[in-house]
């Protein structure tokens, strides 16, 4: 029995809809500017070949009813993501290969301090500060599916009025591609989840707002930042 | 009892000199150009604050005999550092606050692909 020196960490889950069994995240993984019209809004080449930041595991808020407003910003965005949840692992995947690994879709929202994150492209920093803080990845409930989502409209309101709409099927690399891209990066490990890009429309919001997101036929989540 | 949906990984842990007790590891932060002279090489402002980047808690490789070389890079780079482990947390913290946060010290290497890195900072 292993012994430890001080208690260790909680291990992140997520409900997964219609079972008791929850789903242990391991790694968080987001990609950046895989809508066509949020890559142009962020002054993006579309062309480009994704790129990939991470969370740490425990940022997620399974469910969330409210999620607390970070420290260290004044310019804080909702960005709503379709998120892909890994029952298996591996490398150098294709994207037929990648595609089997999928235990089922989310939907998540990657909140960005943007004032960090404008420092940090100024300086050529990295985007942990930006991206990567506690309770940055709000996440619904995995429903379990296989195979590419469901190519419905993902979009999102605050305070009852809509902010973000696109369509799954305008991402410009589709899931089986997005895994597959991380794959020739890192081993891929059943746990991950993987936030498939925003489409456009991100915006600030403050303390009190109520942030409700959706993708057709994967779920929904609502909080109110507090 | 929780029920998982598979089975989850093992929280990632390094030993402890002198104890069989092991340092369970929540996460990895790495702080950017914190001595002047490699500063001076990255091309950075001495007189900067300091800026952080995160690893995987699970990118730990304790007490290393062999490390793999990875995927994707032609230019893998070393960076030798101090690491500091934490037994407690808190947030605003002032400096006589902070370092009582500390459990111990290791050494570490922060394996870089350089090429990677500033294909990342040309992109953003």
């Amino acid at each position: 029995m292993t012994s430890f020196a001080v208690p260790p960490p909680p291990l992140p889950t997520v409900p997964v809809e219609g079972s008791s069994a929850v789903f242990p995240v391991r790694r968080i993984l987001c990609v950046g500017r895989n809508y066509a019209a949020h890559a142009r809004e962020m002054g993006a080449d579309t062309r480009d070949p994704p790129f990939f930041f991470a969370k740490p595991a425990d940022a997620v808020v399974p469910l969330p009813t409210t999620v607390p407003y970070p420290s260290a910003t004044s310019d804080l965005h909702y960005e709503i993501e379709l998120v892909a949840a890994l029952q298996g692992g591996g490398e150098n995947l294709t994207p037929e290969q990648a595609i089997e690994l999928v235990f089922g879709y989310a939907v998540g929202v990657d909140l960005t301090r943007r004032d960090l994150q404008n420092a940090a492209k100024a300086k050529g920093h990295p985007w942990e500060a930006a991206k990567a803080f506690d309770a940055s990845a709000p996440v619904s409930a995995i429903r379990p599916m296989s195979g590419l989502p469901p190519e419905g409209a993902i979009f999102l309101t605050a305070n009852g009025v809509e902010k973000q709409r696109g369509q799954i099927a305008d991402m410009i690399w589709n899931v089986a591609e997005v895994i597959a891209q991380a794959s020739h990066l890192w081993k891929l490990e059943p746990g991950d989840l993987i936030f498939t890009g925003t489409p456009e429309g991100v915006g600030p919001i403050v303390r009190g707002d109520q942030i409700a997101g959706e993708v057709e036929g994967v779920g929904r989540l609502a909080f109110t930042l507090v | 009892m929780t029920s998982y949906a598979f089975p989850p990984h093992a929280v990632p842990v390094v030993p402890v000199e002198g104890s069989p007790e092991v340092f369970p590891v929540r996460r990895i932060l790495c702080v950017g150009r914190n001595y002047a002279a490699h500063a001076r090489e990255m091309g950075g402002d001495t007189r900067d604050p300091p800026f952080f980047f995160a690893k995987p808690a699970d990118a730990a490789v304790p007490l290393p005999t062999t490390v793999p070389y990875p995927s994707a890079t032609a230019d893998l780079h070393h960076e030798i550092e101090l690491v500091a482990a934490l037994k407690a947390g808190g947030e605003n913290l002032t400096p006589e606050q902070a370092i009582a946060l500390v459990f111990g010290y290791a050494v570490g290497v922060e394996s870089t692909p350089l090429g990677l890195s500033r294909v990342e900072r040309q992109a953003t």
